[in-house]
């Protein structure tokens, strides 16, 4: 199992679509700190009149907004590459007939599944836990003064342990779509999947602006469905909803969360990811290759 | 104790195609040759032998476990028709890869590997990486990885197809290498020559069922035949147990005749059968069958075989 990990470790760095991810990433960030340290300069300066809770209010918004238009991006960025990496992770080794020369030597089917996905987990929950802390620093160093928010650490761990959940559900769910689709099919479906979760997460904090119930029930279905997009609202809840702090940031907008999922929806998420990788196991287990 | 042994193993796509009721038994020590032409079903039986392939029907056993465990895959080395290995890796990297799922002991592996570089002719090759390998390379590459644990059963199917001649007989030496080295080489092959050369025990199949199996030497032996010259142009009287004989040329006041025999053990009856006769011999000398024919006759005789059960 560990030796199939490492294998997929190894063939995912040594891939050239890897070190366009990373280049791609750099340029991300540093469009992005220069995005911040420009606003955080106008903001001072024009903030320099203002005082009281309005001009408090207005730099709180504007933060939390940028903030979670960043980790919003990561979010999507993270989740195209679990969904491109993991796709492909058993059909195409079953295609290329690569995997005849593994599953022949004394491995179990269930051993070499979760090698790929411990692997793709691995190097997927690594690079989103990355991306989230490049954001928070970019934005926190960067941005000075103006810009920082009043997180505390153990705000950022609970956060980044939520922001983990995506890639961890992504990656075990794009594995189970490839034990039984071809790269292809299975592309699509998590991709189609992704997209309803994105629009739903959107109609259910809309829901909750004009306090629609049916649109935040919608929301909370497509959440039960495939639990992406909530666990990015949760994770701008953990990070936005200071103790201290009596105006809660977290009512900031359309990249942050006003219709909040429950700790129990965090658990939902995991277990998802975890039967996912259970039904991967079973459904890989008899299967011709 | 067999080595491989399969009762009524079938493995078959929606009742069709694969193979159908596949038993046979492969001893220690020995080259066994599956020979069948293209779609024949030879690699579906070797796939379904590995646990690649969830046999429909019968049961298998490689050294007395049962297909499918990881257990029956322990001493076992597979060279896949179609090989195709991660190119992102170089040979020693897949090499090492393999040595660690084998649970080859980290203290042996180096010296095991330049062992099977070496075996295989890849010295001073092994560290490019594969993506930049010919056919023939990864063919190499590929046996190396089939004997690296140094398995007691090693299943080839179609080893020479991407080699030249030269690394055609390389393969042929290496399987008549670890014959000798007690090992059990399950050769699959389309190749009659091939199989002729090194293999001692052939199951010929053909579309999905096995028509003949047995020592090559006695599948042989389908249609004795005989060449004898004769003195003299005239007719001459062969004895009655000789199936059918047919004259060729004259020459010289001699005749050539072919006869065709129940038994090349016969020859020895023929001529004193002639010599009684006062018919002067001038050559006897018996006619090799060319392999095509020995398994077109094999297929033959299975599809007469079919056509009067099912009347």
């Amino acid at each position: 199992m560990w030796t199939i990990g490492k294998l997929t470790v190894k063939e995912m760095i040594s891939k050239r679509i890897f070190l366009i991810t990373i280049i791609m990433t750099l340029i991300f960030l540093a469009l992005y700190g220069t995005a911040i340290y420009f606003a955080g300069k106008e903001g001072a300066e024009a903030g320099d009149g203002g005082q009281g809770t309005e001009a408090f209010l207005m730099q709180q918004f504007v933060a939390s907004q940028l903030l979670g238009v960043g980790l919003y991006f990561s979010s999507f960025i993270t989740a195209l590459l679990a969904i491109m990496s993991s796709v492909s992770a058993i059909s195409g080794e079953v295609s290329s007939h690569q995997i005849d020369t593994w599953l022949m030597r004394p491995i179990s089917r269930s051993q070499f599944v979760l090698g790929k996905f411990l692997g793709l987990a691995f190097l997927l929950i690594a690079y989103a836990i990355s991306l989230f802390f490049s954001i928070i620093f970019l934005h926190q160093g960067i941005g000075a003064e103006w810009m920082a928010l009043d997180i505390e650490p153990f705000q950022m761990i609970k956060a980044v342990s939520v922001f983990a959940i995506q890639p961890f559900v992504l990656v075990a769910f794009g594995v189970l779509l490839s034990t039984r689709m071809t790269t292809l099919n299975a592309g699509i479906v998590a991709i189609i999947l992704y997209g309803a979760a994105f629009i739903g997460g959107f109609i259910e904090q809309f829901g909750a602006v004009v306090e629609k119930t049916s649109l935040v029930n919608i929301g909370i279905v497509m959440s039960l469905v495939f639990p992406i997009d909530s666990m990015y609202r949760k994770m701008t809840i953990l990070l936005f909803d200071s103790a201290d702090n009596p105006l809660s940031i977290a009512q900031g907008g359309m990249f942050t969360s006003i219709s909040t999922p429950g700790n129990i929806m965090v658990w939902y998420a995991v277990l998802y990811g975890a039967a996912a990788v259970v039904f991967s196991i079973y459904s890989f287990k008899n299967r011709d290759v | 104790m067999d080595v491989i042994q399969t009762k009524s193993l079938t493995k078959t796509y929606d009742g069709k195609g694969g193979i159908s009721d596949v038993t046979l038994s492969v001893g220690e020590g020995i080259v066994y040759g599956f020979l069948g032409p293209n779609g024949s079903g030879k690699s579906t039986f070797v796939r379904t032998l590995l646990g690649l392939l969830q046999p429909t029907g019968g049961e298998g056993y490689i050294l007395g476990e049962p297909i499918g465990t990881t257990k029956s895959r322990e001493q076992v080395g597979y060279l896949p028709e179609l090989f195709r290995y991660p190119d992102w890796l170089t040979g020693k990297q897949l090499l090492e890869s393999h040595a660690e799922l084998c649970k080859i002991p980290a203290r042996q592996r180096s010296r095991r590997i330049e062992e099977v570089i070496e075996l295989v002719g890849m010295a001073g090759r092994e560290t490019g990486r594969i993506s930049g390998f010919s056919k023939g390379m990864s063919q190499r590459i590929g046996l190396a990885c089939a004997i690296l644990n140094d398995p007691k059963v090693i299943f080839l199917d179609e080893p020479t197809s991407a080699l030249d001649p030269i690394g055609r007989k390389d393969v042929r030496d290496l399987m008549v290498y670890l014959r000798d080295q007690g090992k059990t080489v399950f050769l699959n092959s389309h190749l009659l020559y091939e199989v002729e050369s090194v293999c001692d025990n052939v199951s010929i199949v053909h579309q999905g069922e096995i028509v003949a199996q047995g020592a090559w030497r006695e599948l042989m032996m389908t249609e004795a035949q005989v060449e004898i010259v004769t003195a003299g142009t005239g007719a001459v009287q062969f004895p009655p147990f000789i199936k059918s004989w047919q004259k060729g040329n004259e020459e010289e006041g001699r005749t050539r005749w072919i006869l065709q025999l129940e038994d090349e053990r016969d020859i020895p009856k023929i001529l004193h059968h002639l010599s009684s006769g006062k018919v002067d011999v001038h050559e006897v000398k018996p006619i090799t069958p060319h392999l095509e024919d020995v398994f077109m006759h094999w297929v033959n005789r299975k599809k007469e075989s079919a056509y009067v059960d099912n009347r």
